[in-house]
């Protein structure tokens, strides 16, 4: 691609330093996912339900631009401010929470040499961006100035203790396992075998913390509707609640990524129409990741939701160890020489 | 009750992605399609304005106070305001000479409290559709596996959907 | 967050959360809940949101006519509570009805209550996050009202049991129908067992919360499935003289925990206790006329005069046990209609089983008792 000639903005688009924070896996992309994971959250959990799901929007597409008509609604209705809310957390908290939930994209390659960071400690940066977010949305929940949305915020406080841990330490199982802290080696260490296969203990670890950790079910406790109204958002409406529910979904989208990265061979095993390098590999890992999303919107309708105390307890009991069992079985893969 | 939890998490998920794959949809897609109803169905009422005989039986049987008598050259006969009905049927069953029926309609809505006030002439009407139904009525069969299924009308139709039918596309000059 | 353990000079306090009546998990109900941390320490409900004056208003129409009026309070339910002011009417009046007209009512208000249970399944499913047991239960319950709607012609509001009898008879067909939708019932059960019983997740948020204890639920009044879940076999079918459960041979059912899981458990076991009781009376269904001479006819009913008196009845309904109170004064109209519903008794488990549980219990516990807040406040 980069051989071609071409006028200078579309090779400008396509350095890598701006298409992947602008396009894929940035912002573009995220937008076109948000419309599609939302529709198909919906239509998935209503065929487990047995009714219909969006219908009527585009007919023929099955009611695909429902989350588009909807995110219009968002952006003409009211926006309400209320009286008493510290003004400048209540506007400008959630969007410094959207900000931080699709930074961590800047460290994920697309294929070997196509990244917008060169750095051997790229996971690293990655997994720090993605657990710097919560303390903004605890700042969000005390300005709101109400009472549910403070107890939402302090569950999901509680919360971020109990699955960061599990999180960082699967993730140095694989990276113990690896031998290696960058994302682009990591990847291409799984042509052969996927890291899900060599470690399931840190796959079901890291896949059940990212379930408490984007508020999915059966861990959506800080949003719980038939407890604490809407948690954190209760009083946000219009452009705010919008930009709030994308944050919840762009954390489950950055993480997924970060999940095809290290257990699902990012672009590997790659088919034989794709170049080895430049950014159409991305591709594979945008369909990898697609799949482990849809996983996440399909325990909605399957799972109740915990209790605050049983969250907790989840991560610390058995995700806890889980991990460091992980850890062990990655000590024992290298030392007895049967990988790396 | 005893089975360990990893097995109930994945006794779970298999039934919801069973569903998810092999199920059918318990809802009738209205209004694309409308659903028939039996012949006791307790609908919209129609007068036989010939039959009636002004006796105020269905007036004094109304537990809403829904029928009032319009005095019509001379006769009595029955409104009925759709705003206070609570389709009940208590009319139905006390009219000594069958002057009034149930339809089977129960699309009831209008753009206006004054076009809910049946007088005896539209009283006689028995309401009509507010709208064509493009998919059409559609049969329920209640089905032991798959609970219920809904099917296109059948050749054999209930009489009263055919007379609102004729009435309806005569009205508007289309063909069925 | 345990603000006593903060500091000793500061004050500890409990934040007072409305839980009310404009919450996606509180129905028609304010619950005014102390929360010391995320520990409940007191909670207090404030009800009459949905107060409609029916036992004033009953006083104002002929005895027939307050038949669609007193239904409406549980219309989901509303066989049962039609036939429990029914019977209380049908003693000040001295009529017998007739054997077919007992079996046509104890089929009609079983299928009401296995819809009835379907609905408070559904609802506490919805309560406790899983949105699919609601979709599920709301649409097994429509092939219970399209077989309501072919007997008696329509779909909620039947106002099908007269005083001395039933409206009409058993149409053709309906039994093959019956047949059919109650097998389909009896195939759901393991999938909601598999889905929602045995969850895991189910079982942890359940198992344990609320519990009511046997002396407590007999001291504090409770009623119906919450009552036969702490241990206590009562069941009004068994005492009132109304329907077939005496020729049918009817049981109740009980569980001895007295938890959240028994009380659903005790409602699932009542819909296959009532599929049983259905199929029983189809076989057994005695021919013969479905209403007394003296009250024949619809016009007879309106303008009949009850004798002067009073007169007491006692049903079991989905919820519990309703009790009516109509006194007559010779007129065409009650003097006074006095109904107990099994919701409004059943309000005082919300105190006794909620202190020092979480604030997640709270749904719990309301979905568990079936509280249903347009029949307790009438």
């Amino acid at each position: 691609m980069s051989a071609l000639v071409a006028p200078w903005p579309i090779s400008l688009i396509l350095e890598p330093e701006v298409f992947i924070p602008l396009v894929y896996p940035g912002l573009v992309v995220l937008t076109l996912t948000l419309l599609g994971i939302i529709w198909l959250e919906r239509k998935l959990t209503a065929k487990v339900q047995r009714r219909y799901g969006p219908l009527y929007v585009a007919r023929k597409l099955g009611g695909a631009a429902q989350p588009m008509a909807d995110g219009i609604k968002f952006v003409f209705s009211e926006q309400i401010i209320p009286r008493n809310t510290d003004k400048l957390v209540f506007i400008f908290g959630p969007l410094l929470l959207f900000t931080f939930s699709i930074l961590p994209v800047i460290g994920i390659p697309l294929s070997p040499g196509y990244t917008a960071i060169a750095s051997d400690i790229s996971l690293l940066i990655v997994v720090a961006l993605v657990v710097i977010a919560p303390i903004v949305l605890l700042m969000v929940a005390w300005g709101s100035n109400n009472k549910f949305s403070l107890i939402g915020g302090l569950r999901d406080g509680y919360l971020m203790i109990s699955y960061e841990v599990p999180i960082i330490l699967s993730i140095l199982a694989m990276a113990a396992l690896y031998n290696s802290l960058d994302l682009i080696e990591i990847a291409e260490a799984q042509a052969g075998t996927w890291g899900i296969f060599l470690n399931p203990l840190a796959a079901l670890a890291f896949f059940a913390a990212m379930l408490i950790a984007t508020g999915r079910f059966p861990f959506e406790i800080a949003e719980a509707e038939t407890e604490i109204v809407a948690g954190w958002t209760t009083e946000y409406s219009s452009a705010l609640y919008m930009s709030n529910m994308g944050t919840s979904y762009t954390r489950m989208y950055v993480m997924a990524h970060l999940f095809t990265l290290v257990f699902l061979g990012g672009w590997n095993p790659l088919p034989g129409f794709l170049p080895a390098s430049g950014l159409l590999p991305g591709l594979m890992i945008l369909v990898k990741s697609l799949a482990v999303m849809g996983l996440m919107v399909l325990l909605r309708s399957i799972y109740p939701r915990f209790r605050v105390d049983q969250g907790v307890r989840i991560g610390w009991h058995k995700l806890f160890t889980l991990s460091m069992a992980a850890i062990a079985l990655s000590v024992l893969l290298v030392a007895s020489g049967v990988w790396g | 009750m005893t089975k360990s939890r990893t097995l109930r998490h994945l006794r779970a998920i298999r039934t919801g992605v069973k569903h998810l794959l092999f199920s059918n949809r318990l809802t009738c897609p209205y209004p694309d399609a409308r659903q028939m109803v039996s012949e006791r169905y307790r609908g919209m009422i129609r007068l036989n304005m010939d039959k009636c005989t002004s006796c105020m039986l269905c007036a004094r049987a109304c537990p809403a106070n829904a029928i009032k008598m319009y005095v019509m050259d001379g006769k009595k006969l029955p409104g009925l305001d759709y705003a206070r009905c609570i389709f009940c049927g208590f009319c139905v069953d006390i009219c000594p000479v069958k002057a009034l029926e149930h339809t089977t309609l129960h699309d009831v809505a209008y753009l206006d409290y004054k076009e809910n006030q049946f007088p005896p002439e539209k009283f006689a009407e028995g309401g009509k559709d507010p709208y064509y139904v493009p998919g059409g009525v559609v049969m329920v069969e209640i089905h032991d596996k798959k609970g219920l299924l809904y099917k296109k009308k059948a050749v054999e139709k209930e009489e009263k959907i055919v007379k609102e039918e004729i009435e309806h596309v005569s009205k508007e000059g289309t063909e069925t | 967050m345990r603000v006593k353990e903060l500091g000793k000079d500061r004050r500890a306090e409990t934040i007072t959360l409305f839980i009310g009546p404009q919450h996606p998990g509180s129905g028609h109900l304010r619950l005014v809940v102390e929360l010391d941390g995320d520990v409940v320490v007191g909670i207090r409900p404030d009800i009459g949101w949905v107060h409609r004056g029916v036992e004033k208003i009953a006083e104002t129409k002929k005895f027939v006519q307050v038949i669609p009026l007193i239904e409406r309070p549980s219309i989901i339910d509303s066989a049962n509570m039609n036939v429990g002011y029914v019977r209380a009417v049908e003693k000040l009046l001295g009529v017998e009805v007739p054997d077919r007209a007992r079996y046509i009512r104890t089929i009609l208000c079983e299928l009401n209550r296995i819809a009835s249970h379907l609905y408070g399944i559904g609802i506490f499913g919805n309560m406790i996050g899983t949105s699919t047991i609601f979709m599920w239960s709301f649409g097994d319950r429509e092939i219970i009202v399209e077989l309501m709607q072919e007997l008696t012609g329509a779909r909620l509001t039947y106002s099908f049991f007269l005083p001395g009898g039933v409206k009409g008879d058993l149409p053709d067909g309906f039994e093959e129908k019956l047949e059919k939708g109650l097998r389909y019932i009896e195939n759901r059960i393991p999938e909601y067992n598999a889905l929602f019983i045995e969850n895991p997740v189910t079982e942890d948020r359940l198992k344990g919360v609320g519990v009511i204890d046997r002396e407590k639920a007999v001291q504090i009044g409770l009623t119906g499935p919450n009552l036969r879940a702490s241990g206590v076999e009562y069941d009004a079918r068994m005492v009132g003289e109304y329907g077939a459960y005496k020729d049918l041979g009817f049981k109740p059912v009980t569980r001895p925990e007295g938890d959240s899981f028994a009380r659903l458990m005790v409602r699932f076991d009542e819909i296959d206790g009532s599929i049983g009781l259905i199929r029983k009376a189809i076989r057994e269904m005695p021919q013969g006329p479905i209403m007394h001479e003296r009250t024949k006819g619809m016009a007879r009913q309106v303008l009949m005069k009850v004798p002067e008196g009073e007169a007491f009845s006692r049903v079991e309904c989905g919820r519990g046990e309703l009790t009516f109170f109509v006194v007559s004064k010779g007129g065409d109209k009650p003097h006074r209609v006095r109904m107990v519903t099994p919701s409004f008794r059943n309000l005082i488990g919300f105190e006794t089983a909620l202190v020092g549980h979480r604030l997640a219990d709270v749904p719990t516990v309301y979905g568990s008792l079936d509280y249903f807040p347009p029949e307790a406040d009438r």
